[in-house]
């Protein structure tokens, strides 16, 4: 499959149609997705008329939108008008969106072809996609491994080929944990870039929607047409510098790469230490000049997201009641048709997260927990500023495994939970990190995380541009 | 992990949800355990420390109090609506 550049430049100078696109498209996803499961629904008749209609516009000599023709998936949580989004939840399985998330109607806009909606993890809670009320996927490289989560779909579609680019979100490490174990780019960039509004809230202080793609060149040209303030979000950022999609950086000359030494502890998996080891060998020979820093904060950001997203999710889901959308559940009184419609509408990890969240912000706990995570989180960010003083961006693994087995852990909260060990902070924190891909260990992918201060998007993408031609793209 | 005071009945009341025994009894059993794993926050000393629930630096942002009509909009919202007649939204009674 083409990149999403490639097929931007040939649509434009007429060496291919927008139908061409779509139709290659298309027909990787008939002859693979049978055996991976990334797709919930694929839009076929809507992207070939939209295709065509862009067709027609390029004949007419009318402007050639910037995204003319790229076909793109997008993750079940994400608003398109007149589209079921059922962020993979039973409860929402027969929800169509009312109106286009801003991301949507930016796309929309720019000319790519919306192909289908992914599946992902039950309103984004979990890192295998395997809480899923629809259907399991698979991982492209080994069929019996998890493709890692929530954005399991949108990762999986890229690595296989079945689209160029895709969308997801990012709330603890959604999108770049399922791009290193799928072997793809993923970036998460910094909370408030790219608006949130028409996507379906897990954490709000956290959520940040982001990119899938082949290259790190693709993920860029993605985010800079969905970033920017939107009127709809009120925690969207003013930009002064918009993402640079053509990114030319042959090297990292004078740029300081920190590597906390909290990250590379004991017990780490010694193929994937191994692997980020030549992964810093690459940059200094890229002439970066490597530290290593110390975020002594660090062991604590996972009990910190742990309290602070289910309390924000279980708010968010407080919204979910059977009675404007869903099942309206047949019930003596009105308390038990939501205790009801919740009930047989959610699955165990919404159930167990809301419970959490709930008992946290419940009377006597509130300030324990709630509150002192804020604090914490707080003096994690305040670590992080510290140490970006000191160095340009901060490395580390994506994730502490490799793709692991469908079934290995899913009865296992808090294993599971383990599995975002070091993506969570750049959430609580809000600045933009990037998953590129950076070896095998089992002919699985090994993910870089590239973490950069607020607003630094470009700087990461930059490095992660420069090392991506030197440690090479992964076969499929 | 025996300090952890984890009421079910009482979240599960909270959480508008009702629970099968199996998953009452799963549940029971793991959030203890997480909220115990949580706790370990209380070793950090934050006494210096003004939490945040927001990092950024933004302000409030205004608008102008405008309706916005959009017709395909408001028809979706009412195709979503589980029970309705004609235009108009059927919902339970509040009051007894």
């Amino acid at each position: 499959m083409k990149s999403a550049l490639e097929i931007r430049d040939a649509v434009r100078d007429g060496k291919m149609t927008a139908l061409q696109a779509v139709e290659e498209s298309l027909a990787v996803i008939k002859e693979n997705d049978h055996k991976i499961g990334a797709f919930l629904e694929v839009f076929e008749t809507e992207a070939r008329e939209r295709a065509k209609q862009i067709d027609e516009d390029i004949k007419k000599k009318k402007d050639v939108p910037r995204l003319a023709g790229v076909p793109i998936a997008i993750k079940d949580n994400i608003l398109y008008q007149g589209h079921t989004a059922s962020a993979g939840s039973k409860i929402l399985e027969n929800y169509k969106a009312a109106y286009n998330s801003t991301v949507v109607e930016r796309l929309l806009a720019a000319g790519a072809i919306i192909i289908g909606r992914t599946n992902m993890d039950e309103f984004a809670m979990g890192s295998s996609t395997e809480t899923s009320a629809f259907q399991k996927t698979r991982n492209p490289h080994n069929t019996d491994k998890v493709p890692g989560g929530s954005s399991g779909g949108s990762a999986a579609a890229v690595a296989a080929g079945m689209v160029p680019v895709a969308l997801g979100s990012d709330t603890g490490g959604s999108i770049r944990q399922p791009a290193a174990l799928c072997g793809v780019v993923g970036i998460k960039p910094t909370y408030g870039r790219v608006s949130r509004y028409g996507v379906i809230a897990l954490g709000s202080s956290l959520d940040q929607i982001g990119v899938f793609g082949r290259n790190v060149a693709d993920a860029a040209l993605i985010l800079e047409v969905i970033e920017g303030q939107d009127e709809h979000d009120a925690t969207s950022l003013q930009l002064s510098e918009t993402t640079v999609a053509e990114i030319m950086s042959p090297n990292l000359k004078g740029v300081k790469i920190g590597v906390p030494k909290e990250y590379f502890v004991d017990g780490m998996d010694e193929r994937i230490r191994r692997q980020i080891e030549e992964a810093i060998e690459s940059m200094r020979e890229l002439e970066a000049e490597i530290v290593e820093i110390s975020l002594p904060l660090s062991e604590y950001a996972l009990p910190t997201y742990y309290i602070i997203q289910p309390a924000e999710s279980s708010s968010n889901m407080a919204r979910f009641d059977g009675m404007r959308y869903g099942t309206r559940a047949k019930a003596s009184s009105l308390e038990e048709s939501y205790q009801s419609a919740r009930g047989s509408g959610f699955g165990r990890e919404v159930k167990r997260r809301i419970m959490l969240g709930n008992y946290i912000l419940s009377a006597g706990y509130y300030d324990a927990y709630y509150k002192k995570a804020l604090a914490v989180k707080t003096a994690i960010f305040e670590e992080l500023q510290q140490a970006f003083k000191k160095v340009d961006l901060i490395i580390s693994p994506t994730s502490p495994s490799v793709a692991w087995d469908i079934g290995e852990k899913f009865d296992d909260p808090l294993t599971m939970y383990l599995a975002d060990i070091f993506t969570i902070t750049a959430n609580l924190a809000g600045i933009p990190a990037i998953s590129i891909p950076c070896g095998t260990v089992d002919k699985l992918p090994v993910g870089l995380q590239i973490m950069g201060p607020v607003l630094g998007d470009n700087k990461v993408l930059e490095a992660a541009a420069a090392l991506e031609k030197s440690i090479g793209k992964l076969e499929l | 992990m025996s300090n952890i005071e984890f009421d079910i009945d009482k979240v599960a009341d909270l959480s508008m949800l009702s629970l099968s025994d199996e998953e009452r009894t799963q549940l029971e059993e793991q959030l203890p355990s997480i909220v115990a794993y949580v706790s370990k926050l209380h070793e950090v000393d934050t006494s210096n420390v003004s939490p945040k629930a927001y990092l950024t630096q933004e302000k409030n942002v205004f608008r102008d109090d405008v309706v916005v009509r959009d017709d395909q909009e408001i028809e979706q919202v009412i195709a979503n609506f589980p029970k309705k007649t004609g235009k108009a939204l059927e919902v339970p009674g509040v009051f007894e």
